[in-house]
């Protein structure tokens, strides 16, 4: 789950991360005061270079920003809530952030020496990386003070280290970036922007998350809402593999669609109601390996599906495995054929 | 990874009282599993169909020699259960579970290092050596003995695959389902050594999916070591930057050597055989 950049920054100050001093509000709430900056949140980055900051340096002004920065949509997100931060006075920044390396399953400190909205442009090779398991963060910011040659900044960043960690560990986070972290003319580092994602399976033993964009359905994923294909599988790998085929036979599909392990019937309607919200799709490829799942279920749902939505598009079925000889033969009773195999359904679909 | 570790005789079954452990135990047993005892804490005493339940893995080890765990206990409590297995000095564990969160994972990789443990999972099927046993909960009845090895990061995709297989005729010797996650206890890698290794094997089919970079690591690693066919297969080439495809690891990074476009070529050009569809790749071995 990310964070949009207040929330995260409420997260760092609880974490005594220093932050600037800031009011989010939203369009009923009073306007704020100039001199300000004015930050949409919303969760797609390059919010910057599309107009999503503004700086307002009158009060005159402030109503007009206000206006135009809740109505500026960035790919296609419009922000329920607006930052308005302090100006600060910038001598440098940095970057510094906080990842899970998985390929050595370690976290990581991640430092460059040039911060901003041209992060991605610098090579892999020019980053400062070091294990945050294996490495004191004592150590860890003493070196991060030679490294951004801030000598006088050693105990700051030590603290600075500490508390990032700690908080990641302490959020259940997977990733913490702070970019810019700022220096001020004061000699003051502070964090100027802050993303944030949350692993969702820690959701549990997290009762104070209530965020604006809380965890999405991992196993329902849109694909392209004008799509003319809709898909249903079971198991990620599997639902992935179905998508990649329908896009490989010339067509597009709208959704990658999982019913999991556990499916029942009432699940699976569900499915098909989510799909019937797609205005394009003209076709529904299910594509079914029964290992836990029933596929007499999954042919129940089917019919069941087909009874409750009248205009439900053509189907292409293939099931197999675990039960697939009693679903074939509760879906040819109702005149519904299968077809063996998944390149067998792509097949009648571009054909037809 | 030594294929010894799969031919243990007691195997335990934490969680075994839940509903999952308790069904997929009789399944595991019905396939000839030589299943000696569950772990449900608080339940011990107790027996599930004659099977006797203890507190913890320590207090089961103290009667039995245990070989092998298969885990099904619920996602907040399964980085304790690991950690007891680990304790215990269980050679294999093999975590069913799902949904485990990341930092329990990254706690369970640190407490592995140095153990005498090998962890497969979490999030997987389990590993099936068909006509020997079952660890987990893969669809034993589509499976034939025979000489190719599959490792896998799915659990549908890999019944699939291995109900073509023996549809074509080739039979297995192992099917490792190394899991969905972010954080694995075992990786692609490990288990292509384990099928370079052993003589049985004749071929070895391989199925990746987009997020991380173990594909490419292991494509170095067929490179450099591997003499016998691998046939690899990547899902997810339509997936979008940034969105989760199901399984928790099944994510887009920034990092462009992450999408199945890449992972395919890299196998390819590492020697490995590809194709874009299941179907299509097993019609390739040979």
């Amino acid at each position: 789950m990310n964070l949009l950049e207040y929330e995260a920054k409420g997260i760092l100050q609880n974490s005594n991360i220093p932050i600037p001093k800031g009011i989010p509000f939203r369009t009923n709430d009073p306007l704020p005061k100039a001199p300000t900056v004015l930050k949409s949140q919303v969760h797609t980055g390059g919010r910057g270079k599309a107009g999503g900051v503004i700086v307002v340096r009158e009060q005159s002004e402030i109503a007009s920003a206000t206006n135009r920065i809740f109505n500026l949509a960035l790919k296609d997100e419009k922000p329920q809530t607006v930052l308005a931060e302090e100006l600060l006075e910038i001598s440098h920044e940095y970057y510094l952030s906080i990842i899970i390396n998985r390929a050595t399953a370690d976290i990581e400190l991640v430092a460059h020496k040039e911060g901003g909205i041209e992060i991605e442009s610098h090579d892999a090779s020019e980053f400062l990386r070091r294990s945050l398991t294996s490495n004191s963060t004592d150590t860890l910011g003493e070196m991060l003070a030679e490294y951004y040659d801030l000598p006088g900044q050693v105990f700051t960043l030590q603290e600075l280290v500490k508390n990032l960690y700690s908080c990641f560990i302490k959020s259940d986070a997977t990733l913490l970036e702070i970019n810019p972290l700022i220096l001020t003319k004061d000699n003051t580092l502070m964090a100027g922007d802050c993303k944030m994602t949350l692993d969702d399976d820690a959701a549990f033993r997290h009762p104070e998350w209530h965020f604006e964009q809380m965890p999405t359905n991992a196993n329902f994923v849109t694909l392209n809402p004008h799509g003319s294909i809709a898909t249903i599988a079971n198991g990620a790998g599997l639902a992935m593999a179905t998508v990649d085929a329908v896009k490989q036979a010339g067509l597009t599909p709208a959704n990658f669609l999982d019913i999991g392990g556990g499916a029942t019937v009432e699940g699976i309607v569900t499915s098909f109601q989510m799909i019937l919200e797609f205005p394009n799709v003209n076709a529904i490829v299910i594509n079914i390996f029964g290992g836990i799942v029933r596929c007499d279920d999954v042919a129940n749902a089917i019919l069941e599906a087909r009874k409750q939505f009248t205009n439900l598009p053509h189907l292409y079925i293939r099931l197999s495995g675990n039960k697939s000889a009693e679903a074939t033969r509760l879906l040819a009773d109702a005149g519904l054929i299968l077809y063996p195999d998944l390149p067998a359904c792509l097949k009648e679909l571009t054909n037809g | 990874m030594d294929k010894s570790i799969f031919t243990g005789k007691n195997v335990i079954v934490q969680g075994i009282t839940g509903k999952n452990g308790q069904f997929h135990a009789r399944n595991m047993i019905a396939y000839g599993t030589n299943i000696v005892a569950g772990v449900t804490p608080g339940k011990g005493g107790r027996a599930v169909d004659g099977i006797p339940v203890y507190n913890s893995v320590i207090e089961a080890q103290k009667d039995i020699m245990v070989d092998a765990s298969v885990i099904f206990v619920p996602a907040p409590f399964a980085k304790g259960a690991i950690f007891e297995a680990i304790e215990a000095s269980i050679p294999l564990i093999v975590c069913i579970t799902e949904h485990i969160p990341v930092h329990d994972m990254l706690a369970v990789r640190r407490r592995l290092k140095n153990s005498k443990s090998t962890l497969i999972g979490p999030n997987c099927p389990g590993v099936l050596t068909p006509g020997n046993q079952l660890l987990g909960i893969i669809p034993a009845a589509l499976s034939m003995h025979g000489d190719t090895a599959v490792v896998s990061r799915s659990g549908t995709l890999t019944y699939e695959t291995m109900d073509l297989l023996t549809k074509a005729g080739f039979g297995q010797k192992y099917i490792i389902g190394i899991g969905g996650d972010m954080i694995r206890g075992t990786n692609f890698i490990e288990c292509l050594e384990l099928f370079e290794n052993d003589p049985e094997v004749q071929r070895i089919v391989m199925i990746g999916e987009i997020g991380g970079t173990d594909e490419i690591a292991a494509a170095d690693y067929i490179k450099a070591y591997v003499t016998k066919p691998v046939y690899a297969y990547i899902a997810g080439h339509s997936a979008p930057v940034g969105v989760q495809m199901g399984h928790a690891g099944a994510i887009l990074g920034e990092n462009n050597q992450e999408s199945a476009t890449a992972k395919t070529e890299y196998l390819t050009k590492s020697g490995a055989i590809t194709a874009d569809s299941i179907t299509e790749l097993v019609n390739r071995v040979q």
